[in-house]
């Protein structure tokens, strides 16, 4: 960290203010600062004025509370969001470990049927399932013909459905998650501990498990913090008795007298969501949610990082002592070869469960029939024809298009600034700052939803283009800064120096040496919040005004309005958008891996 | 190289796009229009059709369209903040009342049409309100499948409804206090004339014994013809609108009005609309009563005048809520009791019915 001195008297000679203000890195961070206040920090603490307006200040959170449909409901939020979390590590785990394992072809193959769901929009994804587990869809069709069902079955709006889906739609994160810690691993402590006689299944328990505990730790938070606000999934996929609390918040939108008491549920969600975060962050470090810990490698010693690490281990070695050696103790007289066996049977169960439905969805936007029912009767192309000739699905695809760019380039442009801001300064209250703008990942959409609702309707900038685009750089704009810190920090120091030294301006410097070496980084981060922007649905319900329709909310309403075909068409549209996206980019991203 | 090509396409584009959005912008704020709300599927195509593509040729007034299911609380939000974007809306009979005093404009009857002061003349007095007029006649009725129940076997009342050992099939109601309650109560065999104000723990008692049966408790319109269409359900509460477009195009439903419900939809203009004038052109085309006849023709929602239901084929008109054969079998529903008050004093009760019905539904 004794970087920022040597740069020092090369600033001192070429003393010009302005560029002696840029060197200060702090100031990077104030645009993404400012943004967040405005647009994010002051409709929330608006939401929250607003939730205690009423004849006395507690009046609508007594009700909340008071009433045990909304209290019920908290506990069935929780325990669906928990439920889900534990499934998602169960088969991500050894996904993960998968991805790893293999080679050539098998790995990228692996790895791309985790990443691509990622990027495909959720409600597109929940959708798929509403296809393949529908009356006429082809696992009932499967199993009326294989004999296991007399006659199609009810699989849909259950709870099963709704652990299903939304299990299916976090999975890649939870992969993700545990994927960045066990690539990280020493592949020489497995074999030192294969070299010192431990079988297979010790090797796992008593080192690769201890090690990669942090990992599936954070995509356990992750998933379960997510999950708190999920509104689309089990609005479509679930019954009357898997409503989730995000659910009541748009329900009661529909009541003209809600005034407060809809903002105090919104605002129960935000602190049960805050709550656990906080709860989760105290113990484990709030680094889980930019990613296991990638920042704090960057500002804090190297030493730390060594210290808290063998510590881990051993808190780990108590667990794996006390609990699961008498268990394993039976498991090693199984032959070796059992694990593996599981580990890839499960991970082909993993990418079944994420790309038959996606494959199902295809097969269908190619039906000839004007239901959906798989197989279809015949193929034609009638429902691309559809959608290619229908003005309204092309204005929206349009509006989608011109709002993701933009949105795109507010979120990197101040994004990126305050990368550099965290990465190259070196300011008290870090993780603060981090926090903040990292925060609006795990804020549920419903609530931002609601608390921008206000200030876009006396801003004038609900409908609008520009109103749609900076709300949802709101959250583009975490993905830009974990993306961009990451690739800064694999910039070398040394190179910067050396151009600094022979004379080279700031930002000459930050032209010539920086900016080519984060380019991949910054592409990616380009790509991520343009899709992100793309597909989002929830924000928009909110914001929207008369006269702009986005792709997903079309989708939407056709989802709750009338099932067809041209669903199936936007669907598999967008799936190839995302693999041409990744295929376009995948020079780019392959890079910083190899970097590392 | 690559990477300068995409920045420049990317900048290319956003410049497009700033430069399309202000031009939208500027046209926007002098452009001849009118923003009406509009339902969508369906009803939505026939309304383009028969409605706004005729009168935007008529009086070069664009009819622009806000897909919204219920448009009461973004009407509130918008006169609130002083931002006003619609001209035309349709609400609940109750929220004509909610939201007279503090969100509606009084509708001026004089600047209205010869053609529709005509239709007016022949409506009730109750459906024209300073503040709102009843233009679409909305029916709830029971609708099944005619392949699940034939001739003697068809269900006449809630009281079959309810009675799955003589009408053995899956059931399919809506999410909502306001009809549901209604049809249990007089399942469990309550007068139609004293079912208000609603006994709703015994409603909720009765809607207990229905919930093992019921597929799926549905939330928008289209959802029980898909339900009835798809074979999941044998026998549904419905709007009648899609329902009798469907068996009027000879797919295997019928529907009975027996202990129905009819209500009316009340278009208003909200305070500070930004096209009050053009709210009133439209309010007129939509008012007379042989294009009137034409749509409800098309797609069965009426408009509550004999004028409109004397202009339509009579093979149509027997499906329309305001058929008086209908309307002699149907309720008389109470949107009063459900804006009221409910008894303790927080919340009306249809909110307070909404929450019942939604802990009732979780178990």
């Amino acid at each position: 960290m004794s970087a920022p001195a040597l740069d020092l008297p090369a600033a001192g000679s070429r003393a010009v203010p302005f560029s002696q203000r840029l060197r200060n890195p702090i100031w990077l961070l104030a645009p993404a600062v400012i943004f967040l206040s405005f647009i994010y920090l002051v409709p929330l603490i608006d939401l929250i004025r607003i939730s205690f307006n009423g004849s006395t200040p507690w009046i609508h959170f007594e009700r909340v509370f008071s009433l045990p449909l909304y209290w019920d409901s908290l506990v069935r939020t929780m325990g669906i969001s928990v439920t889900v979390a534990i499934l998602c590590c169960i088969f991500g785990y050894p996904t993960a470990l998968m991805i790893h394992r293999t080679r050539g072809w098998v790995q990228v193959f692996v790895a791309t049927t985790i990443i691509l769901p990622y990027f495909i929009a959720i409600l597109i994804r929940t959708y798929s399932w509403m296809v393949l587990l529908g009356r006429n869809g082809p696992i009932n069709k499967l199993a009326v013909a294989l004999g296991i069902f007399d006659e199609p079955m009810q699989l849909l709006f259950n709870r099963g459905a709704v652990l299903l889906g939304m299990t299916a739609v976090l999975l890649p994160i939870m992969v993700l998650s545990i994927y960045s810690s066990v690539a990280r691993l020493d592949s020489g402590l497995t074999r030192a501990a294969a070299a010192s006689g431990a079988g297979p299944i010790a090797t796992f328990w008593r080192v690769l498990l201890p090690l990669t505990l942090p990992g599936a730790g954070a995509g356990f938070l992750l998933v379960f913090v997510m999950g708190l606000g999920f509104f689309i999934t089990p609005t479509l996929l679930g019954g009357p008795g898997d409503q989730m609390f995000a659910m009541h918040i748009t329900q009661q939108a529909n009541f003209v007298t809600s005034e407060g008491f809809l903002q105090a549920l919104g605002v129960v969600l935000l602190v049960i969501t805050l709550v656990v975060v906080g709860v989760a962050g105290r113990f484990l470090g709030f680094e889980f949610l930019w990613g296991g810990g990638k920042l704090a490698e960057a500002h804090e010693s190297k030493s730390r990082s060594g210290a808290s690490a063998p510590h881990r281990r051993t808190a780990g070695m108590v667990v794996a002592d006390t609990l699961g050696w008498p268990i394993l103790r039976a498991l090693s007289k199984l032959p070796g070869s059992v694990g593996r066996v599981t580990v890839s049977a499960m991970t082909i169960f993993v990418i079944a469960t994420l790309i038959v439905p996606i494959v199902a969805v295809a097969i269908i936007s190619f039906s000839h029939a004007s239901y959906m029912t798989f197989p279809p009767p015949s193929y034609s192309l009638r429902w691309y024809e559809e959608f290619f000739t229908d003005s309204a699905w092309i204005e929206a695809f349009l509006n989608s298009l011109s709002i993701a760019v933009i949105s795109a380039v507010m979120a990197v442009a101040l994004g990126a600034s305050a990368a550099m801001g965290i990465v190259r300064s070196k300011i008290v209250g870090k993780t603060l700052i981090m926090l903040l703008i990292v925060s609006p990942v795990i804020v549920p959409p419903v609530v931002l939803g609601l608390s921008l609702y206000g200030l876009y309707l006396r801003t004038g900038l609900d409908g609008t283009i520009g109103g749609l685009a900076a709300a949802h750089a709101i959250g583009g704009l975490p993905i830009v800064v974990v993306i961009v810190s990451a690739s800064l920090q694999s910039v070398s120091r040394d190179l910067e120096r050396a151009a600094a030294v022979h004379g080279a301006s700031p930002m000459t410097v930050f032209r010539m040496v920086t900016l080519p070496a984060i380019a991949p980084g910054l592409a990616a981060a380009t790509f991520f919040a343009f899709l992100h922007s793309f597909d989002e649905l929830v924000l928009t319900l909110f914001l929207t005004g008369p006269r702009l329709q986005t792709l997903p909310l079309r989708l939407w309403a056709d989802v709750n309005y009338q099932l067809n075909p041209v669903l199936a068409v936007v669907s598999t549209l967008e799936v190839l958008l995302v693999i041409g996206g990744i295929i376009l980019a995948r020079p780019v991203l392959a890079r910083p891996q190899r970097a590392q | 190289m690559r990477l300068a090509n995409t920045m420049s396409r990317l900048m290319a584009g956003v410049f497009g796009a700033t430069v399309g959005l202000a031009v939208t912008g500027t046209a926007l704020a002098q452009s001849n229009e009118v923003v009406m709300q509009d339902p969508g599927g369906a009803y939505g195509d026939a309304l383009r059709k028969i409605m706004y593509d005729p009168f935007e040729a008529e009086t070069g007034i664009d009819v622009v369209l806000v897909q919204e299911a219920r448009s009461g609380p973004r009407i509130k939000a918008q006169v609130e903040a002083g931002k006003t974007e619609w001209d035309l809306t349709f609400i609940f009979d109750q929220e004509t009342k909610l939201l007279g005093d503090c969100c509606l404009a009084d509708i001026d009857y004089d600047k209205l049409s010869d053609s529709a002061k005509k239709t007016l003349d022949t409506m009730p007095e109750n459906l024209k309100r300073p503040k709102g007029v009843a233009l679409q006649v909305i029916g709830v009725g029971m609708a099944y499948n005619t392949d699940s129940y034939t001739g003697e076997k068809a269900p006449q009342n809630w009281a079959d409804f309810w009675n799955v050992d003589a009408f053995p099939g899956k059931r399919c109601l809506p999410a909502w206090p306001r009809f549901v309650f209604e049809a249990a109560l007089m399942a469990d065999g309550v007068k139609k004339e004293e079912l208000y104000p609603l006994d709703m723990e015994r409603a909720l008692k009765k809607v207990r014994e229905i919930k093992p049966h019921v597929v799926k408790w549905w939330t928008t319109s289209a959802q029980p013809p898909q339900l009835l269409l798809d074979g999941e359900a044998d026998m549904c509460m419905a709007y009648t609108g899609t329902m009798s477009l469907l068996a009027l195009e000879g797919a295997p439903i019928e529907l009975n009005w027996n202990q129905g419900f009819i209500y009316y939809d009340f278009f208003s203009i909200p305070k500070d609309a930004p096209h009050y004038d053009n709210a009133l052109k439209l309010l007129s085309w939509r008012l007379d009563a042989e294009r009137a006849a034409e749509l409800t023709s098309a797609y069965p929602v009426a408009l509550p005048s004999p004028l409109v239901f004397e202009a339509a084929d009579p093979e149509v008109s027997r499906y329309w809520a305001n058929n008086p054969d209908n309307v002699a079998k149907a309720i008389v529903w109470s949107p009063e009791y459900w804006g009221a008050m409910s008894p303790d004093g927080r919340t009306t009760n249809e909110e307070y019915g909404q929450e019942k019905l939604n802990s009732l539904l979780a178990e």
